[in-house]
């Protein structure tokens, strides 16, 4: 029941929208909408997880514990997008970068965005999954430019239509896979709950084929290098609470998709075509955003070619046959969504105060913005992987499990990056941190909303790693109730 | 008669490669869209279903009607050249078309296993255009003529899925439709923003953000 005021709730906040006529009352009335959505997500995941089972409404929406932990991580994000967009929109507001008007007009896209990424996991029909995908992209492409600057336009324009391209090769693996399944004579299905079960006795050579178009096509959407051309430069001129989501949520989203195929695929053919494949994306993508780390110049790319990192980390986690780094994939996946966002939201704070991008031009953050400048450097800790955060124990879970296979190669060529990837960070946060206040800085204080932001997501970051102490059933368990049977 | 439309469809996407202008890139793609028209209606005539109809309805009114019709109004608000600007020139852009069928056909008969040889020229005819559609947006310089190659690689996935499943289910081929329908319009709205900043709508020219 929880998923339809889950879906629902985002609806009607954007209608709402469109009846408030201050842009303040309807950020915080939005807080409040995605609060109740958050707690409807936590008591959906505790249903679903504690019953093991599918459930499926009217044959058109379908959840499993995998789909409901996916809402839980978009409704997180959302959540803390939704706080932090009160302060940052009605700054801009101040500032005359955006108008009253267009502001409400922001608060409409958010919503829509949301509501779209909402349907994603809970979807049934693998047609249809596409034509959510879609959906987000198209409405997300607005305020990816929404600015209304040269630059922002552009970004707008590589992503709509980059994106569009990949996902239009999804549709070809979907159609190939609907094809695979309409040979094997059973009946004409979409479904992936009707599918998944019968996945042995689809033809073999059909189903690889397929998969890779779908690897193409949403990999093209997760961010996967070499199709990740779209990202950063979306990241980058997007809204900053946008980003977050972007980043946070939407690559995850299309990661979903990959996953749902990537069953069919492993229950029909097995699983060394499907770890092979994620492993070598995967890598891939660890070396490409490393070398971009390194030299970069631009505060929020840094940050993309970080979430490329970041999915390349998932891919491996993902395509070990191992249950372990398989559930450190899904647990990277909400830490990455939550370390992320904060990331986010303090370069939104950093730019909005500074107004440059240019990583060597920022200087003196902890003294100009005290609150947020330790949020960055502890949320820079937690990126790299460094201990006592919750990324450090997925990352540790995903190299244990690459170990127990014995994959060394991929696990070494992880430990290699990831400690290139840290140095990087020190390197670019230690620049931008440190040093004196500039001329003509005042120390600035956030808003409030922005602090609660900020507070809720530092939370989580602990939460995953304090849970797992508590938690009397192994992880194994965990796993195997996650993947569908 | 389903030969002749193949046929049809066949030829209207190979002049789209050999265009030069953006009206005739528009006028070869509503050929196209019509032929698939015709194609979805002379299979819902054989089979006798009413869902086939509304779905060959919607062909005709979104993909032969109103997107060439909101393509036209872009070109002429816009007022930019009307020259597609060729990255590969027609020449070699026919050649490649014939790899590309090579291609399409070679793939299609390892791919169909089970099925007839007419399935198997449907899904060629259907790869080449998604190759088309493909090539026209890597090689042609105007933002529009993106728009019109991702309008042709979804036409050739339309042919394909009525060709190895029957068509996809009904409401997500009308959700399908929706959704190319407004994206089309999305991305119209996006060309018009360029042309306003940059003067221009060539893509070879979108090079600010980098690294």
């Amino acid at each position: 029941m929880q998923i339809f005021f889950i879906i629902g709730i985002p609806l009607l906040l954007s209608v709402a929208g469109l009846f408030i006529r201050r842009q303040k009352a309807t950020g915080i009335v939005n807080c409040f909408g995605y609060l109740a959505v958050l707690l409807f997500s936590v008591s959906l995941l505790k249903d679903i997880a504690s019953s093991a089972r599918t459930r499926s409404f009217f044959g058109f929406l379908c959840l499993d514990t995998l789909s409901a932990f996916f809402i839980l991580v978009i409704s997180v994000v959302a959540f803390a997008a939704a706080l932090y967009s009160v302060g940052y929109i009605t700054r801009d507001v101040q500032n005359a970068r955006i108008s009253g008007r267009k502001a409400r007009g922001y608060y409409l896209l958010f919503n829509l965005f949301c509501c779209s990424m909402f349907f994603v996991p809970a979807l049934d029909n693998l047609g249809m999954l596409w034509v959510a995908i879609e959906m987000t992209t198209l409405i997300s492409a607005f305020l990816v430019g929404f600015y209304n600057t040269k630059k922002s336009v552009e970004a707008a324009w590589k992503y709509i239509i980059i994106c569009s391209v990949g996902i239009i090769f999804a549709l070809l693996g979907t159609i190939l896979f609907s094809y695979a399944f309409s040979i094997s004579g059973i009946s004409k299905s979409l479904n992936w709950s009707e599918i998944t079960p019968l996945a042995h006795i689809l033809d073999k050579n059909i189903l690889k084929f397929a998969f890779l178009f779908i690897l193409v096509g949403y990999g093209t959407k997760a961010g996967l290098a070499p199709m990740h051309t779209w990202l950063p430069d979306a990241h980058s001129q997007a809204v900053a609470p946008i980003s977050a989501l972007l980043s946070g949520v939407l690559l995850e989203t299309a990661v979903y998709a990959i996953l749902r195929f990537g069953f069919i695929l492993v229950h029909g053919v097995g699983f060394p075509y499907f770890s092979n494949l994620m492993i070598i994306f995967g890598v891939i993508s660890l070396i490409i955003s490393s070398g971009f780390i390194l030299v970069q110049k631009d505060l929020k790319r840094l940050l993309a070619y970080s979430s490329i990192e970041h999915i390349g980390i998932i891919a491996i986690g993902l395509g070990l046959a191992s249950p372990l780094a398989f559930c450190g994939a899904l647990l990277h996946i909400f830490n990455h969504a939550v370390v992320k966002s904060l990331m986010f939201f303090g370069a939104g704070n950093i730019v909005s105060i500074y107004q440059k991008h240019n990583i060597n031009a920022i200087r003196g953050v902890l003294k100009t913005m005290p609150f947020t400048g330790v949020m960055l450097l502890l949320g820079m800790f937690a990126l790299t992987g460094f201990p006592p955060f919750s990324l450090f124990i997925s990352e540790l879970m995903v190299l244990i499990g690459a170990f127990s296979v014995n994959a060394y190669l991929p696990a070494g060529l992880l430990l290699l990056l990831l400690s290139v990837i840290f140095g990087a960070f020190i390197y670019h946060f230690g620049k931008m941190l440190y040093g004196n206040i500039p001329k003509g800085m005042v120390v600035t204080k956030e808003p409030l909303s922005g602090k609660l932001a900020f507070l809720f997501l530092f939370f989580l970051l602990f939460a995953p790693a304090v849970g797992l102490l508590f938690i009397k059933k192994d992880l194994i368990w965990i796993t195997q109730n996650l993947l569908p049977r | 008669m389903q030969e002749i439309v193949l046929i049809g469809i066949l030829i209207s996407t190979c002049l789209m490669a050999v265009a030069k202008r953006l009206p005739a890139l528009i006028r070869s793609f509503r050929y196209q869209s019509f032929f698939l028209f015709l194609a979805t209606f002379l299979v819902a005539w054989k089979e006798a279903q009413p869902d086939l109809y509304v779905v060959a309805g919607l062909l005709l009114v979104i993909k032969a009607a109103l997107i060439p019709h909101v393509l036209y109004r872009i070109i002429n608000k816009i007022k930019v050249g009307q020259d597609l600007g060729l990255f590969i020139n027609t020449q070699l852009s026919l050649l490649c078309a014939l790899l590309f069928a090579y291609l399409a056909w070679d793939f299609s008969s390892k791919l169909i296993v089970y099925g007839s040889h007419a399935q198997t020229g449907i899904l060629s005819v259907a790869l080449f255009s998604v190759l088309i559609g493909f090539f026209l947006m890597i090689s042609r310089i105007t933002a529009l003529a993106q728009i019109i190659g991702l309008l042709v690689m979804e036409n050739g996935l339309f042919l394909l899925a009525s060709a190895v499943s029957g068509g996809m289910p009904f409401f997500v081929e009308i959700a399908i439709f929706f959704d190319v329908f407004v994206s089309v319009v999305i991305m119209g709205f996006f060309i018009y923003r360029i042309n306003k900043f940059f003067t221009h709508i060539d893509v070879n020219k979108l090079s600010n953000l980098k690294g």
